[in-house]
């Protein structure tokens, strides 16, 4: 992984089109700006893990899994 | 008065006061608005949520104290907006709001629950999301008591 020290104000260039601007800085937080253009996704790294999670919880549901679910939860 | 099909349920009769609505869907499934929530007595504590749309689609969900008797999440103030309540106050559990967590079954049997976002439904409007909370110091797949092999929390 690349790592680069930016201060508050300063950008970093990812292509020809992407820029990821610091805004600010707390001490938890740092508050990011990004110009992309509209093809191109940015999500929250917690909102795919959530959905690949969802995807997951959906796929594992037949009858015989829930009985057994079920009977082992009470267990 | 409605029926929905559902493959796992079959056809069940249910009243429009009981449609849980997602006015965002779930991250994955942001198209699936309308769920009916399912407690059955032979599967309790387990509370289903059965996609009006897709019958195909169910989610098996325990209420997130069930898992964690000291549960207590981080609603970010913008959900509990979302959701039509105020952001100052937390809301009370089972009286304004439930939270359950999403559980996957894994063919080895083990199962997870998703602690770190789970879904909070407003019970006097029956609004629901699916609150995505990094910073609750859980994981979205939280090994469950009885299961095997599953991932720790």
């Amino acid at each position: 992984m690349l790592v680069i020290r930016r201060k508050a104000g300063e950008s970093v260039l990812i292509g020809d089109d992407i820029e990821i601007e610091v805004i600010d800085i707390s001490p938890t937080r740092v508050k990011l700006g990004i110009k992309a253009p509209d093809t191109i996704a940015i999500l929250r790294k917690e909102i795919r893990l959530t959905g690949e999670q969802n995807r997951q919880a959906a796929r594992g549901v037949s009858a015989a899994a829930i009985e057994d679910f079920v009977a082992r939860l009470r267990c | 008065v409605p029926i929905a099909e559902t493959e796992h349920f079959g056809a069940i009769t249910y009243i429009e006061d009981s449609v849980i609505e997602f006015p965002e869907g779930i991250p994955a499934f942001e198209t699936e608005r309308r769920f009916l929530l399912i407690e059955r007595e032979s599967s309790a504590p387990v509370v289903f949520l059965q996609s009006l749309q897709r019958p195909d689609l169910l989610f098996l969900t325990l209420p997130a104290s069930a898992i964690d008797p000291s549960y207590h999440g981080c609603v970010p103030a913008e959900d509990l907006e979302r959701l039509g309540l105020p952001s100052g106050r937390y809301p009370e559990e089972g009286s304004q709001v439930l939270t359950l967590a999403l559980v996957t079954v894994r063919e080895d049997r083990s199962a997870t629950a998703n602690l770190m976002a789970p879904v909070i439904v407003n019970l006097a409007t029956r609004r629901a999301l699916q609150s995505v909370q990094p910073d609750s110091g859980y994981s979205v797949a939280v090994r469950l008591r009885g299961s095997r092999q599953g991932k720790e929390a």
